[in-house]
């Protein structure tokens, strides 16, 4: 119970974070009519992971290890490009709040906010079919059993129940702050799915060195413990990660929080004028 | 900035044309990625020998495997989780690195099911209660069941996973080879002569395992890979020769200093690892395997049969067993392919790789080796006819799958 119930913690953390994240931005921007399309993304990660799901799992046909692997591999990191690429595009609009901007930053945002549904529905989609697979065998074994469906339901509500808490502590924040932080910890995040990513890419084969690990410390920190699965399911941390995955994870989020803080850092001093030069800037750089 | 009253702003409509257009890139993404990654849930008629699938069942300390033989084709798994941890299940090749399939997250009291195409071969499974460490491990023997794995398959397909399979296997002999060759290096560069004997030869088994691959880098084999006598006047003589004849050494030899010593380790492992690098890129199209195979097969007639390749240390048979593994991988891995244009040459080569492979099992001893000056001429002449026998199938190879 309390094992199938970590899992479903796991994943559903993974799943949430990122949305969480970007619904807080809109509620902040007051872009709250843009949340449907956010729970549109995720709906249709939802409806199309349980989907193939069911399709693998009760279907004539399966889906080969190395294929499940590269969908997995290869989602996480387009998802990783288009967080990035939100991340940058909220520090714009963020600096052009105060100004002037506002037919200018519509127009990037209709196209960005089109972008919100497809980010939605990776930063759900890429671990999507890994739990529909999960939950369609646990629901399998509700024959014999129910605990291991009821214990992995609740993980994955407990999963939605702090997303809804992190949610609510994030809009007491102050604006600035809340500016900065949403976006480190997003990239935070995005380096530790791209890290993910790549493992997967490796399982399958499709990357080398699967086997030179730059760090294990699942003894200290067993994968299946709860802080373990905390630890996976908000920073996507592997206790046993490879030199590839390291490497990756460091070359990702040093330059891109150095250019995030730069960019933000900037942000308060300048006047409105200032600010088309720098958002000119930005987009090019984005 | 606090307290700033926020603009609120309004978004134009998306168009619905843009909005389709949206769906269709992502729906023709989504569909040939998902179409070639299937596999049939069913078994493959005609291997009903063992219906159903092979049970695993996974606890804390246990990792019980129904079978121990299946035929080759569609394997199918039904991992039981009877513990109280997360568990995971491998099957991995015979070497416990490569992975040809898993299945993660299989929380206690569940049972998950892997579908893999498995051709006949030595195999490895592990249940990784805790999904931690190495696994509790077993042997698994897929026989031949005759059955061509999926016979109505893309031919093209085929040989593509077959490419692949094997271009993953270049890379993990070569990412061996580094890791060995840096032990031996160490050994050899601080006087650890014991040592570094005992490393040699069977670190040596990973480049001729992959030695048309690293020989097609022109640059990188004769410094890692030429023998006394084929020396050009003028060239530097580095690799692994020249520390084969420092560790074995003839009589009358003056022993390199441990500078020299020093440097040749040195020179050897920044060698092996630009080749770890090259080949981590290197593009492997089916001829180059078929050919590739023949040329592996050659290099034991030419080098190993008469006992050239190692003068000093005798240690050729290791080379010998190697770059019959390296040929054997190759054509097993175009072998589904094979199968569907020639089936009597993939026979035919069956039988005569399983020849030599008894043969040479003659002369393990341990781990290793006879050496190779132990050998009779009659000895060596019937390895030599069977190489012989081999070597004329095997070079039908690469125009029975290419053309």
């Amino acid at each position: 119970m309390t094992a199938n119930f970590l899992i479903g913690l796991r994943e559903g953390l993974e799943a949430t974070l990122v949305v969480v994240l970007l619904m807080a931005y809109l509620v902040k921007t007051g872009r709250r009519s843009l949340l449907p399309r956010l729970w549109a993304g995720v709906g249709i990660a939802v409806a199309v992971s349980i989907a193939f799901g069911a399709l693998l799992t009760f279907g004539p046909q399966g889906l080969t290890f190395a294929a499940q692997e590269a969908i997995g591999g290869g989602l996480s990191i387009v998802a990783v490009a288009l967080v990035t690429w939100m991340v940058f595009w909220m520090a714009r609009t963020a600096r052009s709040l105060g100004g002037e901007l506002k037919s200018q930053v519509d127009k990037l945002a209709d196209g960005a906010a089109w972008g919100l549904v497809v980010v939605a529905a990776l930063a759900v989609g890429r671990e999507g079919l890994e739990t529909a697979l999960f939950l369609w065998a646990a629901a399998q074994a509700a024959g014999e059993s129910s605990q291991p469906l009821l214990g992995a339901l609740l993980g994955l509500a407990v999963a939605a129940g702090l997303g809804y808490l992190l949610h609510r502590g994030v809009l007491k924040v102050n604006l600035s702050r809340f500016f900065t932080w949403t976006g480190v910890g997003l990239i935070v995040i995005a380096g530790g799915v791209l890290a993910y990513g790549i493992h997967d890419l490796q399982e399958a084969g499709i990357l080398p060195g699967l086997h030179n690990l730059a760090f294990d410390v699942s003894a200290a920190i067993p994968p299946s413990s709860w802080y373990g699965t905390l630890l996976k399911g908000t920073l996507n941390l592997s206790p046993a990660t490879t030199w590839l995955e390291a490497g990756a994870w460091l070359l990702y989020v040093i330059p891109v929080l150095y250019f995030y803080i730069r960019a933000n850092r900037s942000a308060p001093a300048k006047s409105s004028g200032n600010a088309v030069a720098g958002n000119a800037a930005t987009s090019k750089a984005a | 900035m606090p307290g700033t009253p926020l603009p609120k702003m309004t978004l134009p409509k998306m168009t619905s044309r843009r909005r389709k257009s949206l769906a269709l890139v992502a729906a023709a993404a989504a569909v040939p990625l998902v179409l070639t990654g299937c596999t049939d849930n069913t078994k493959t008629p005609g291997s009903s020998a063992s219906a159903g699938p092979i049970q695993v069942t996974s606890n804390k300390t246990e990792c019980k495997v129904s079978i121990g033989s299946v035929p080759s084709g569609n394997l199918s798994f039904a991992v039981k989780n009877e513990g109280t941890e997360i568990t995971e299940f491998y099957l991995l090749a015979e070497d416990g690195l490569r992975i040809v399939g898993e299945v993660e997250n299989i929380g206690p009291g569940l049972t998950r099911n892997l579908v893999v195409t498995a051709p006949a071969g030595k195999y490895t499974t592990a249940c990784k209660p805790g999904m931690q460490g190495d696994g509790i491990r077993a042997a698994l023997e897929v026989t031949d069941s005759g059955n061509k794995t999926g016979v109505d398959a893309d031919f093209q397909k085929l040989v593509d996973t077959g490419v692949q399979q094997y271009t993953a296997y270049v890379r993990d002999q070569t990412e061996q080879l580094v890791t060995g060759t840096k032990a031996f290096a160490d050994a050899y560069a601080a006087g650890d002569a014991t040592k570094a004997r005992e490393l040699y030869a069977a670190t040596r088994m990973h480049w001729e395992r992959i030695e048309p691959v690293a020989e097609s880098f022109g640059d990188l084999d004769p410094k890692l890979d030429a023998r006394e006598a084929d020396l050009e006047p003028g060239q530097e003589w580095t690799g692994w020769h020249r520390a084969e004849k420092d560790l074995f050494p003839p009589a009358g030899y003056t022993a390199l200093t441990a500078t020299e010593r020093a440097k040749i380790a040195t020179q050897l492992v920044s060698d092996t690892e630009e080749l770890g690098k090259r080949t981590r890129t290197v593009v492997l199209p089916a001829d180059k395997l078929g050919n590739g195979a023949k040329e592996l097969l050659d290099e034991v007639a030419r080098g190993k049969v008469t006992g050239e390749e190692e003068i000093w240390s005798h240690t050729d048979l290791w080379d010998f067993q190697a770059n019959v593994d390296g040929a054997r991988i190759a054509f097993e891995n175009l072998k589904p392919a094979l199968a569907q244009k020639d089936p009597a040459l993939a026979t035919s080569l069956d039988e005569k790789f399983a020849a030599l492979q008894a043969e040479l099992k003659k002369y393990a001893k341990g781990d290793g080796f006879a050496y190779y000056n132990e050998l009779g001429p009659a000895e060596v002449q019937q390895l030599a006819a069977l190489v012989d026998a081999l070597g004329e199938p095997l070079s039908k190879l690469t125009s029975a799958v290419v053309l």
